[in-house]
């Protein structure tokens, strides 16, 4: 019968993903409470590091499908491995990170197991026995809890959270080779290479301060009132995903699960509401401060100082009283 | 190269909601239906691929009479035709096996969606379709080269600033990025002619679905309402200048 919790494992260049570490922190936790194991699944090529880095979490069995056919391979056949995997393991509940390859992974892998999947979610625990898990709804203004019912399966998507720190744990995990004939498997794509975004000239991994600005400035025309606050205050600026997508401002400057996760002492939103996509790369930072004239603005779930109002007022006023205080 | 666009009509504001009887799904007064962005993002990407490679495009949406909207909305941005399956669920399993038989009665040689609804934020449905049909797919593509040999080549986001480009037969599944092509705005002339335009539609037990099937089942919602705050967001509140000086006080401590 399904019992044991399964964390699929995300990894690249030999170093395990602090999503996935996070999951495993989770994880160990609800294995506990539940009474259960906590299994893990890392595929891929060359994984002794992976497998090495995933001592330590809490892990009571490592299971690794090494291939050369895992090196470069896509989301098809991933999905077809870990479903395979699944099947061997039969979990209660499969805990993926709701990064952009586990957004890919998780349907077919839920799919193929005929299991339902709870995506983009926020927290999972057991509540009086009873597996509960949250998630936004409508643009993430509204949270759901849902309650798995009892005996029922679940691949559990969560979003990348505050980080978790715990201590290594003295638990030594076992760790189970898997051999899957991954060339049988059928598959009608091929990843070609992995590419990186070229460095442009704007680095916001080294950025103290961070002016970025939203969908809410309306008109590319209007961007210089964030460029120059970002000036006054010495910072760099940057945006969210929407100012990229019409054109306004470059990739290089976007914060966000696809673009760069930053971490600055303060970081200023201006018109931006808040979209996961968003906190997921701004979330860590020392000092959020968040201005916006929704007040229901999913990014004041984050913000430790917040602004309900107008930005064409608040920004030039900040901008001023920064250039004033540079002259003084 | 034939095309079919899934997209999804989601309400602008939200009201009254609350948690059906049975528990299974969330109701609500949803006001002002509109395509999906990244939805619109994906069909914008099918009339690229049609303007240099022909073919036609189909548009099709799951829903009841309200999601008649966006079809034509579809239509008047350029599609050749547009289908409503007459299926309202917000279970993505269901949405996706509906879907899934939908396409299956279509002749297509690429799907393309947008990679998220806002209002149910799954983002399941495309990729668990392609699932079923036992086609190749990819998620938050942000290119799509169509190629002579049967095959799309797509680069798509892997996260952190990178990117994978994977080869794809054809047919495929493929869910785009938002900022795929830029949107284009449709002269309200267009969108009225479009009404004119005729819509199939597939009732359930044109998909040899019964409705049975089709419910929602393993879990149960107890809850919905506003974020709980982790932590309390200090609001600043006078005028901009003050708020300015405040604000100014909080950056300079922060460094």
């Amino acid at each position: 019968m399904a019992r044991d919790v399964l964390v699929l494992v995300e990894h690249s260049e030999g170093k395990v993903e602090s999503l996935t570490s996070q999951l495993l922190a989770i994880g160990s936790r609800l294995a506990k409470e539940m009474k259960v194991e906590l299994v893990a699944a890392a595929i891929g090529h060359r994984m002794e590091n992976v497998v090495e880095a995933l001592q330590g979490k809490g892990i009571d069995r490592i299971l690794v499908v090494d291939d050369p056919g895992l090196a470069l391979a896509g989301g098809e056949v991933q999905a077809h491995v870990f479903a395979e995997i699944g099947k061997q393991v039969e979990p209660r509940l499969v805990l993926v990170g709701y990064s952009l390859v586990g957004m890919e992974l998780t349907p077919a892998i839920a799919s193929k197991l005929r299991m339902n999947a709870l995506t983009n979610c926020v927290n999972i625990e057991l509540r009086d026995g009873v597996i509960t898990v949250t998630r936004p709804l409508f643009d993430g203004t509204i949270h759901a809890q849902i309650a798995l019912e009892e005996n029922a399966t679940a691949v559990v998507a969560l979003q990348k959270g505050p980080a978790i720190l715990t201590a290594p744990l003295a638990k030594k995990a076992v760790v189970q080779s898997i051999t899957i004939d991954v060339n049988s498997i059928p598959s009608r794509s091929r990843v070609l290479e992995i590419t990186e975004e070229p460095k442009g000239d704007v680095d916001l991994g080294k950025a103290e301060i961070i002016v970025a600005v939203g969908r809410g400035i309306g008109d590319q025309e209007k961007i210089h009132f964030t460029a120059e606050l970002a000036e006054a205050l010495g910072g760099t600026l940057a945006c969210s995903r929407p100012v990229v997508d019409v054109g306004w401002l470059p990739r290089e400057r976007q914060v966000g699960a696809s673009g760069k996760s930053v971490a600055p002492k303060v970081y200023v939103a201006c018109g931006i509401s808040g979209a996961i996509q968003h906190l997921t790369g701004m979330r860590d930072s020392k000092r959020i401060i968040a201005i916006n004239k929704d007040p229901n603005a999913p990014i004041f779930q984050v913000a430790h100082i917040g602004v309900v109002g107008d930005l064409f007022e608040i920004v030039p006023a900040l901008t001023k009283a920064a250039q004033e205080a540079q002259t003084r | 190269m034939n095309i079919v666009v899934c997209c999804k009509a989601v309400p602008g504001l939200v009201t009254d909601l609350k948690i059906g009887a049975d528990g299974k799904a969330i109701q609500y007064q949803g006001q002002l239906l509109a395509i999906n962005e990244c939805d619109e993002y994906a069909l914008e990407e099918a009339l690229a691929l049609k303007r240099s490679h022909g073919g036609q495009i189909t548009a099709i949406s799951m829903g009841n009479i309200k999601a008649l909207d966006i079809l034509y909305y579809a239509l008047a941005k350029g599609a050749d035709k547009a289908v409503r399956v007459d299926c309202e669920s917000q279970d993505p399993r269901v949405a996706s096996n509906v879907i899934a038989s939908a396409l299956g009665k279509l002749d297509f040689d690429l799907v393309l969606t947008g990679t998220q609804s806002r209002d149910t934020l799954g983002g399941q449905v495309g990729i668990a379709a392609a699932s079923l049909l036992g086609i190749p797919f990819a998620y938050a593509v942000v290119e799509v080269e169509a190629r002579e040999n049967n095959t799309v080549k797509v680069r798509k986001e892997l996260g952190g600033g990178r990117y994978a480009e994977v080869e794809l037969m054809l047919p495929a599944l493929l869910c785009v990025q938002t900022g795929i092509q830029p949107l284009t705005f449709v002269p309200p002339a267009r969108r009225i002619r479009a009404r004119q335009q005729p819509v199939a539609s597939f009732s359930l037990a044109d998909l040899g679905l019964q409705v049975d099937q089709l419910a929602p089942r393993g879990y149960r919602f107890i809850a919905v309402r506003p974020p709980e705050r982790t932590h309390q967001v200090e609001l600043l509140q006078g005028s901009p200048q003050e708020i300015a000086t405040a604000l100014l006080n909080k950056i300079r401590e922060s460094l």
